[in-house]
């Protein structure tokens, strides 16, 4: 099953490109502006590097954050597009998901941030399974701190967001923690071989209703609510 | 058979259209969503998008019994709006072209406005001044041909939709406030106040909207709203809008050598513009056109138009395309 993964959601813009579990293409390059100008180029990039086609694609896979989310968007709203066009089938990939997977190799607690604007962190916490990696609770979002409260063993910290919180992590863990900047990384192939694993299980996403993976509501809703619940005092 | 995209504000938009007929023209309204804040807020706004952009692209091509197969290019609004908002469309215009190996085209959001009012009235001759006015925008164009434009004037401040929101808001009527303007005014007294005609001794033809705004809110702050004349206000408001509009408009037809004026955006679905458009016009020589009340709001209609005159003349967009939020409307290249 030949399946292509695009996410537009981090600091890196990355498309990858397997065929089953061989690992064709993983093009990864810093995000420009809102990434929008270059997505189908990058896209076509790898397709043709490869010599196939949109057509040949069997499964698409999207990034669906946490992460930038006018980035997300733009990802996820082309992930729906190729997947309505080619009729092919779609999995929207957390970010974090996607980052705990490319330390499987890992034996000790996995901890992937992404940055959440305002000095808080998007994160969860992982361990590695077999071949992959399975979450251990829900995702957080939030002040870093509050995300480290629950750690008590060795952990290894991933993701773009790590350096912006390296002195709090270190001084609040101090040896327990770890650190591992992969930079883009391998996000693209990442996704396609999650994706590969859930389409295996005969899951897929409706691509249609597809939205990113907010994990807070909008910012004017929540002061709106915070207005109400003022007032009603 | 071209598909129009249009999400540069708060509706998500999609249409078909082949040879001047509107085969399919679906617009998912947001309005309800943004009416508790009094106004678009852009997040929201941009989440939507992405939340209808695929359902509302599918229904534009099945409610005209059509596949997709079928079109033959796709225009999407790519220039002047919100840019959260605008890049969930041309994303997904992109990748549309992109995989059906279709043409691709960007759209400015106002020339979509203007396609309206021609998609409106075939009848429409060129050249022509046309008055453009919604809630993000306030211009006056002459329209020399299709997609050849000179902007004559523009708005200095608030835009003229915004101007019946911001006042609505003030008297306590809810979001938006053009409508509920128009239908209170019906029962108002237009001469019962006399509030002031912006720009009136300027020679430009821009518009102004804040001051006149502000004259509403400094005559009334402070009065309990149950005591006041709430119809009378709209009224008087509305006619002051009303003929800043048309005066302004008729001055600019005037320094150019046309027959014909159009009239079109959001605003131009108020019936008191329109009635006194109807009056005046052909008072000073003018025929009027208006653009359908549907296709005074965004839509996407009107921007599948514009596309498929932009084609005509070869002009395509590359799968770079990317948003302005602010862009000059520009004549064909």
């Amino acid at each position: 099953m030949r399946i292509l993964s695009v996410d537009t959601s981090g600091r890196f813009d990355a498309v990858g490109l397997i065929d089953g579990h061989l690992v064709l293409e993983d093009f990864v390059a810093e995000a420009e502006g809102n990434s929008l100008e270059d997505i189908i180029l990058n896209v076509d990039r790898v397709l043709t590097s490869s010599g196939l086609t949109i057509a040949d694609v069997d499964g698409l896979a999207v990034g669906i954050g946490p992460g930038f989310w006018t980035g997300a968007r733009v990802g996820i709203t082309v992930g729906k597009i190729l997947a309505y066009v080619t009729n092919k089938p779609l999995c929207g990939i957390s970010s974090l998901d996607a980052l705990a997977y490319q330390a499987r190799d890992v034996r000790i607690l996995l901890c992937p941030l992404v940055e959440a604007g305002r000095g808080n962190v998007y994160g969860g916490l992982y361990r590695s399974e077999g071949e992959t990696v399975a979450k251990e609770g829900e995702y957080s979002a939030g002040p870093i701190k509050g995300l480290l409260e629950k750690i008590r063993e060795p952990v290894l910290f991933l993701g773009e967001a790590m350096e912006l919180h390296r002195q709090t992590i270190s001084e609040e863990l101090g040896p327990l923690a770890s650190f591992r900047d992969s930079g883009g990384g391998r996000r693209g192939s990442a996704m396609a071989l999650l994706a590969l694993s859930r389409f295996e299980r005969g899951e897929s996403d409706d691509a249609l209703s597809l939205v990113p993976l907010y994990l807070k509501e909008p910012l004017a809703q929540a002061l709106l609510a915070q207005e109400r619940k003022r007032q009603a005092q | 058979m071209i598909l129009g995209i249009e999400t540069s504000c708060d509706e998500t938009a999609a249409a078909l259209v082949a040879d001047g007929t509107i085969l399919s023209n679906v617009v998912a309204s947001q309005m309800d969503l943004h009416a508790r804040f009094g106004g678009i807020v852009p997040e929201i706004a941009a989440r939507k998008h992405v939340e209808a952009i695929g359902y509302v692209i599918k229904e534009a091509i099945d409610s005209a019994g059509k596949e997709l197969a079928d079109v033959e290019a796709v225009a999407v609004t790519s220039k002047y709006g919100l840019v959260g908002s605008l890049l969930v469309g041309v994303a997904a215009a992109k990748s549309l072209a992109y995989t059906a190996k279709i043409p691709l085209v960007g759209i400015h959001h106002i020339e979509g406005h203007i396609f309206a009012n021609i998609l409106s009235n075939p009848e429409l001759p060129m050249p022509h001044v046309c008055l453009t006015v919604s809630g993000g925008h306030s211009m006056l164009v002459y329209v020399k041909g299709l997609c050849q434009y000179e902007v004559m004037g523009n708005t200095l401040d608030d835009a003229g939709g915004e101007a019946f929101d911001k006042v609505a808001k003030f008297l306590g009527l809810g979001f938006p406030g053009g409508p509920v303007i128009d239908r209170l005014s019906a029962q108002g007294d237009r001469a019962a106040f006399n509030f002031p005609r912006p720009l009136r001794r300027s020679n430009t033809v821009d518009f102004s909207f804040s001051g006149l705004k502000t004259a509403v809110v400094n005559t009334f702050k402070g009065r309990d709203r149950a005591t006041l004349p709430l119809a009378d206000i709209a009224a008087s408001f509305q006619e002051a809008v009303v003929d800043h509009l048309v005066s302004k408009t008729l001055q600019a037809a005037s320094r150019k050598d046309v027959s014909a004026i159009g009239v079109t955006g959001g605003v131009a679905m108020n019936r008191r513009l329109r009635e006194v458009f109807a009056e005046m016009g052909p008072r000073e020589g003018y025929q009027v056109f208006f653009t359908r009340p549907d296709l005074c709001g965004d839509n996407a209609a009107m921007v599948a138009a514009a596309g498929i005159a932009r084609l005509t003349y070869g002009e395509a967009a590359g799968l770079d395309l990317g948003v302005v939020a602010h862009a000059p409307l520009e004549s064909v290249r």
